[in-house]
């Protein structure tokens, strides 16, 4: 009886502190990587799959994320924009930056070539001649 | 003595903060970012090289060995010849095997989809071939 009574006594005294503490880092994990990538992509452009390609592992900062839809409309970070206006986006960049500038063109997979077309010959114009395309390495778990 | 006493009478009573209501509300918010949470994909990029205006005017002298993948809307062509995505994966191993660093000419026609270059691209990746320039024509 008297050992029962001690091991009862020990379940009551367990430390809550490291549990509580692994909980709270969870919670901020969560928080500051729920909205970071989700901001910057539109999720409306169905992008090719690529299971070979380059995975994207740093990010440079001064990266340029095109995106362009099915009829060809140009946008980055959801901002619709002509191509005149892109040019001189670009050419800012361009000044800004040099022309190391990494561009990034996500294209809908349905997107005619031409208005792929139309996007790197700006890019060229500027003096940008390595491009990237954005491709889904590896698809999420859930059916969107 | 007394203030002794005071001291630590309030020590247990810090001590017996109840604990119960702040886990529940931590394992909530814990199970709501879960739920909510959107798995992400994995993205890659496929680097290739725009011809310089200059190296344009050059087209005319490529030379004879260049490797050349026409995409069309419809289908593809590697040096002049129809393939099927199976079959030219198979022949840029083949190519890769001879010289990885060869340059590859991928020419898209305006009204090819998008996919077909991607595909195209990601074969090239799968094959280790690196130096890849995309032409656009008419």
């Amino acid at each position: 009886m008297a050992k029962k009574r001690i091991r009862s006594g020990d379940v009551e005294g367990i430390n809550m502190t490291p549990m509580i503490d692994i909980v709270f880092q969870m919670i901020i994990f969560f928080v500051l990587t729920i909205d970071m990538d989700k901001k910057q992509f539109d999720d409306r452009i169905k992008l090719a799959m690529a299971p070979h390609g380059k995975a994207v592992e740093q990010k440079d900062p001064r990266t340029v994320i095109v995106d362009v839809n099915e009829r060809g409309t140009i946008s980055i970070a959801f901002a619709v924009m002509s191509p005149e206006v892109f040019r001189k986006v670009m050419r800012n960049a361009v000044a800004r930056y040099g022309q190391t500038v990494p561009v990034v063109i996500r294209g809908d997979r349905e997107t005619r070539h031409k208005d792929i077309r139309r996007v790197m010959d700006i890019c060229s114009s500027v003096g940008l001649w390595k491009i990237k395309f954005g491709a889904i390495k590896e698809k999420a778990g859930t059916v969107r | 003595m007394a203030l002794r006493r005071r001291i630590k009478l309030s020590d247990d009573d810090v001590a017996e903060i109840p604990m119960t209501p702040m886990i529940d509300i931590v394992f909530q918010l814990l199970i709501y970012f879960l739920v909510t949470i959107k798995p992400i994909d994995v993205m890659a990029h496929l680097d290739v090289y725009r011809p310089s205006p200059e190296s344009q005017r050059q087209q005319s002298e490529v030379p004879p060995n260049l490797i050349k993948i026409t995409i069309f809307d419809q289908g593809l062509m590697i040096n002049d010849r129809l393939v099927s995505l199976s079959g030219l994966a198979s022949l840029l191993d083949k190519l890769a095997d001879l010289d990885p660093n060869q340059t590859i000419l991928i020419m898209c026609t305006a009204l090819s989809p998008h996919e077909r270059l991607v595909q195209v691209l990601d074969m090239c990746a799968q094959s280790g071939l690196n130096n890849l320039s995309v032409i656009s024509t008419n």
